[in-house]
């Protein structure tokens, strides 16, 4: 059988932000988002490592959530070590 | 280059596991407790607390858990091992399933035991078929000895760049596990040598805090059938894969077992036996006795059931006048045993001879010579012509 070329590099289920795997619209299903306050940010990186769908994007000196997967979980939030990340409610801001 | 003997030891099957897991130096161990393989927990802990075994004991409060702390722990890039039975089995069994789609390396002994449903704390390959979907590479084994050197063997098969997936290596509770015979232990650095080629391979895909990355994550739309499609490509790479690591096991320690399947007798023979596990040996001495009788027996020892050796039984079975399969579980909803069922689905190339299955030793009844011999004796009759039974359930015949 002749496959076309692979359009994952990996041999498993492995995933980042901006990994083809995440092409389910996660984002939709959210009802808070989180928000960094880049002041405290100490850009320790464990939002990054616990985010399930592994959504907190680096932006070289913090860390911040990519809402089209983002589903609000709050996990970053519940992580941070300095409280960097509080969860606001969607309604909260204009679509 | 040749390793050394290794010294003889009398172990039971159980503490080979151990000595084979041991030797691999790995770097986690998670397991819990359960009859009959309970001996192999409690080994490896004597072996960390003599400190003999440097790795990291996790003391786990069930197998779900064990099975997810050796993914991880290989997903990390450590080497990692486990083992378990039958409920323990099942237990673990979404878990069984991760490691697999994770694609983790682990190598997990499996002392096989009857599944729930009937309480059976005896013998029998039960566990093992309800996890044959799961992805696994699945091995048997047939006496200590193997059971050591298969367990080695599978760190090598496990880890390799070209397969990175979780090995099983099961074999008979009770009837290996408890018996105590001679065991070559080889010497660590022979080990150390044997696994040493993992080292000059590239580097797999590993948790790195430094660029985080995430494993099982929703796999929706192509990307999951093309993950889908990998993994059976890595198993249909598992199967020369481990002619090739058996071979070099071979030249290296002087221990070959023929790889995906073993074959005894079966060059002349017109009729075949296809059996795996401790009834192997039995069947060996049955089938030397019919012989000598002037009856052409053959013996084929299946060594891997996941993936399934169909090229080697095609071309071991191809031209012969019958085939008796002999099982020690049962395949549900066919109902007949699972490697009949599995070589049935090879009819086509080795054409239209009688294929019988014959179902026996379930729960501790012990698959004797005489059982073996009648055994031999329908796929003799079914070779010249005459009408067979297609499921024979040896120990109840007289009562059927």
């Amino acid at each position: 059988m002749a496959v076309k070329k692979f359009s994952s590099k990996y041999e498993a289920a492995w995933s980042d932000a901006d990994a083809l795997l995440l092409c389910l619209d996660t984002g939709s299903w959210r009802t808070k988002r989180p928000v960094v306050n880049k002041e405290k940010c100490s850009y320790c990186g464990l939002c990054s490592i616990y985010c399930p769908p592994q959504c907190m994007v680096t932006k070289k000196d913090y860390f911040d959530p990519n809402l089209e997967f983002c589903k609000g979980c709050g996990i970053c939030a519940r992580e941070c070590p300095r409280s960097a990340i509080i969860m606001m409610p969607e309604g909260d801001f204009t679509p | 280059m040749k390793a050394k003997e290794g010294e003889l030891k009398v172990i039971t099957g159980n503490s080979a596991a151990a000595y084979g897991a041991m030797l691999c130096r790995p770097d986690v161990v998670a397991s819990y407790p359960i009859t009959p393989q309970t001996e192999v927990v409690e080994q490896l802990s004597r072996f960390h607390a003599d400190g003999i075994l440097d790795a990291e004991m996790v003391e786990v409060e069930g197998e779900n858990s064990a099975m997810n702390i050796v993914a991880a722990a290989t997903l990390a890039g450590g080497r990692a091992f486990t083992a378990t039975s039958s409920w323990g089995l099942v237990y673990m069994y979404d878990a069984v399933l991760q490691a697999a789609g994770f694609r983790a390396p682990v190598v997990m002994a499996n002392v096989n035991r009857e599944t729930p449903g009937i309480l059976a704390v005896s013998s029998g390959q039960q566990d093992m078929i309800s996890t044959r979907d799961a992805g696994w590479i699945q091995l048997i084994v047939e006496n200590s000895q193997e059971i050591l050197d298969t367990i080695i063997m599978a760190f090598r098969l496990a880890e390799d760049y070209d397969i990175q997936l979780p090995v099983m290596v099961n074999y008979d509770g009770f009837y290996l596990s408890y018996l105590a015979e001679g065991v070559r232990i080889p010497t660590r650095e022979d080990v150390d040598k044997y696994l040493a080629i993992l080292k000059t391979q590239p580097q797999r895909t590993i948790l790195n805090p430094q660029k985080p990355i995430g494993a099982g994550s929703h796999g929706i739309l192509t990307e999951f059938m093309e993950l889908r499609y990998k993994h059976c490509a890595a198993l249909e790479r598992a199967k020369k894969k481990l002619d090739e690591i058996d071979c070099e096991f071979g030249e290296f320690f002087g221990r070959s077992y023929g790889g995906q399947i073993e074959e005894y007798r079966t060059e002349d023979a017109d009729i075949i036996i296809l059996t795996s596990g401790s009834t192997v040996g039995t069947t060996r001495t049955v089938v030397d006795a019919k012989r000598t009788a002037g009856l052409k027996v053959g013996l084929i020892k299946l060594r891997m059931f996941r993936p399934f050796p169909r090229e080697k039984l095609i071309q071991t079975i191809t031209g012969k006048k019958a085939v008796g399969v002999i099982d020690r579980s049962v395949c549900f909803g066919w109902n007949c045993g699972p490697i009949y069922m599995e070589l049935r689905a090879l009819s086509p190339e080795i054409g239209r001879i009688p294929i019988m299955s014959f179902i026996d030793g379930l729960a501790n009844i012990d698959i004797t010579t005489p059982h073996i011999e009648r055994a031999i004796n329908d796929v003799h009759k079914a070779s010249k012509g005459e009408p067979y039974q297609e499921v024979t359930w040896i120990p109840l015949e007289e009562y059927l």
